[in-house]
């Protein structure tokens, strides 16, 4: 912990609640949350359907406001931003990756790939360059001319993965990424993410009840009826070395990618 | 943004059957349009040539007092050096003839009963060499080489209201330009049937030597230039109109739709229900499109949801749809283009024939132009409607809630 703490912080979560509208009453999906994350962790929130996992995810990643307390993304108050400015952090600092893949299936796996880097107007040539360095280190560089529908679920949240690394993000946020893959696959995806994490220093944080991916974790959160019920350091956290030593975690990217 | 037109592209084919049907609509609208605007085209084009043709020519020559004022007396606004106007004109580029007219108006009688008429007199071999026709029922036309300076014609309803034939002669009374009453006797040659009661009725055609010697005149009333092509008068007009103003008379060059009243009344009647057809296919275009993008949006929704999530700008989400949609109206377009003028070629082979129009005996020829203007007309309208469609849809897609898109089934 004393690690942890001594790391820069990436994200945080202060007293947030979050309340939807059911019938004439309102139900609280996260009830009072807070949570810190420092840049490099491998992070899993774990809990039973319904416990706010996703709800936790969707907040942290920007696509949902909370309905009372704030979170901090590398410094920023989200709640401050407006919509335009929320758009920009999440292309800036954040990359996802979903439980379906939720690729574009008419575009390639390369094209789906490039997909953020067009958003953010990346030159022609680099982004041709950051696309086949991120299909590499997903393995797929020989299926970057497929469509989705021939690419194996596996393959797909590579492709999912790399889309998502490709912009170079602060951090993954990853919902339930193993939920559709049979055991070689998620193991195999599993692999993949801890291994961006150690090599790359990118921050994962994921929501999942697989077994197989909490016994990787470093960390696991574990949420019940919208509360967190234990936060638990399961191994000694493998922050990149540089990342300690005062390198951004932008550089330390760049420089691994 | 070639990727971005690429995604666009390759989402409008992404549910193939849906976008046939979308083209299949887009340009059925397009072909109708055409087809429509093609017949029409043509008959415009029949009643222009058949009242140029019957005698209106391409140009006129008047009096400029003739538009001006009413006439106290006959010719009292006519032109005086005719002769010497119609040698200058006729030298024109792209003049094909010149034909003088009087025109004139007194009673006829058969000796029992007089009626009114309203009478033209021509040459009869300018009108002839300008190939202007004459609906003649019995007898011959004009000749002025079998004695035409007596020959007449007259209309099917004047003919049978004086109770007269070919053959017969009749006495023509009008006011002179001095205002004395004089009289003529002509022989009928011919009946005329133009298919308009009220002109048959009244009508009476004699050649311009007879009307001057009853008319006590050596004016005629204007002069009908003939051109080789329709297509000239505008130029043939710029051209004669200055060299007009030189006369000692001061006249007045008319082209031939400044004179071809019903013409333009078929054209205005005919113009209308063509853009009430155009408004139909836009409305039909514009609310299936709408249904069909609709239903399209909803399908991509976790999609939308998913480009929203990674930082895409709304106002791209827009774009898309809209780019889409206009992708779609291109090749309803261009579908409906190939279509139409496929269609219409064949339809222009086959020689269909419609039935007579009113007022006439002959079967009317359905035929189909092909205009570049229609083309692009319906073409762009096709696009606009699509483009229009797709606001809504695009609007929805672009103001999803994120998380909820992503959620969706």
């Amino acid at each position: 912990m004393n690690e942890l703490a001594a790391m820069p912080e990436l994200v945080r979560v202060e007293a947030v609640t979050r309340q939807f509208p059911m019938d004439h009453n309102f139900v609280r999906a996260l009830d009072d949350v807070s949570l810190r994350v420092t840049a490099g962790e491998f992070l899993a929130i774990s809990g039973p359907s319904g416990s706010g996992k996703s709800t936790l995810l969707n907040l942290i990643g920007c696509i949902d406001k909370p309905t009372s307390g704030r979170i901090l993304i590398d410094g920023v108050d989200t709640s401050k931003l407006n919509p335009t400015r929320m758009t920009a952090l999440r292309l800036e600092k954040i990359g996802f990756v979903f439980q379906t893949f939720n690729l574009i299936p008419v575009f390639t796996a390369a094209e789906n790939v490039e997909f953020p880097l067009l958003v953010q107007g990346v030159s022609a040539s680099e982004r041709r360059q950051r696309v086949a360095a991120a299909l590499e280190s997903v393995g797929l560089s020989a299926r970057a001319n497929h469509r989705p529908d021939l690419l194996s679920g596996g393959e797909r949240q590579r492709v999912a993965v790399a889309r998502a690394i490709v912009h170079r993000p602060a951090l993954v946020l990853a919902d339930e990424p193993t939920a559709n893959l049979d055991t070689h696959n998620a193991t195999q995806l599993i692999d993949l993410m801890h291994d961006l994490n150690r090599r790359l220093g990118l921050t994962f944080i994921f929501s999942t009840h697989d077994a197989r991916l909490l016994e990787h974790t470093d960390r696991i959160v574990r949420l019940c009826d919208g509360q967190i019920q234990s936060d638990t350091l399961t191994s000694d956290t493998p922050v990149a070395k540089t990342t300690r030593e005062g390198a951004s975690h932008e550089q330390v990217f760049a420089a691994r990618l | 943004m070639s990727k971005f037109l690429l995604l666009a592209f390759r989402n409008v084919f992404r549910n193939r059957r849906r976008t046939i049907m979308t083209l299949v609509m887009v340009g059925g609208g397009v072909t109708g349009l055409l087809l429509v605007g093609g017949f029409f085209a043509y008959m415009y084009n029949g009643i222009r040539e058949g009242a140029i043709n019957n005698g209106l020519g391409h140009l006129q020559i008047f009096n400029a007092e003739h538009f001006t004022r009413d006439e106290v007396r006959v010719l009292d606004t006519g032109i005086d050096n005719w002769r010497q106007v119609a040698a200058s004109v006729k030298t024109g580029a792209h003049v094909r003839g010149i034909a003088p007219r009087i025109e004139f108006y007194g009673m006829i009688s058969n000796g029992v009963k007089t009626s009114v008429y309203m009478g033209s007199a021509v040459d009869p071999d300018a009108e002839k060499s300008l190939g202007f026709s004459t609906h003649i029922t019995a007898g011959n036309n004009l000749d002025t080489k079998s004695g035409g300076d007596v020959e007449a014609l007259i209309g099917a309803g004047l003919a049978k209201s004086m109770n007269v034939r070919v053959g017969d002669g009749l006495t023509v009374l009008a006011m002179t330009s001095d205002g004395a009453l004089n009289g003529i006797d002509v022989q009928i040659v011919g009946i005329v049937n133009s298919g308009i009661k009220e002109y048959d009725d009244r009508y009476l055609r004699i050649t311009l030597p007879s009307a001057q010697r009853l008319l006590q005149s050596d004016r005629i009333t204007n002069l009908v230039v003939g051109l080789d092509a329709t297509k000239n008068t505008d130029s043939v007009y710029d051209e004669l109109a200055p060299s007009l103003q030189g006369q000692t008379q001061k006249l007045v060059l008319k082209k031939w739709i400044d004179l071809a009243t019903s013409y333009k009344q078929i054209r205005s009647l005919f113009n209308t229900i063509y853009i009430f057809i155009g408004i139909i296919v836009f409305f039909m275009v514009l609310l299936s499109s709408v249904n069909t993008l609709l239903m399209t949006m909803f399908e991509r929704t976790r999609e939308i949801g998913t480009m929203l999530a990674m930082g895409t700008p709304r106002m791209w989400i827009i774009a898309l749809f809209m780019v889409e949609a206009l992708v779609l109206g291109v090749l309803g377009a261009i579908a409906g283009l190939a279509a139409g003028n496929l269609l219409a070629s064949l339809i222009d082979y086959a020689g269909v024939r419609l039935p007579p129009p009113p007022g006439s005996t002959d079967p009317m020829k359905f035929y189909v132009l092909h205009v570049p203007i229609l083309m692009a007309g319906s073409s762009l309208l096709v696009i606009v409607s699509l483009a229009l469609a797709s606001i809504l849809p695009a609007i929805r897609a672009s103001r999803l809630q994120i998380a909820e898109a992503l959620a969706h089934v």
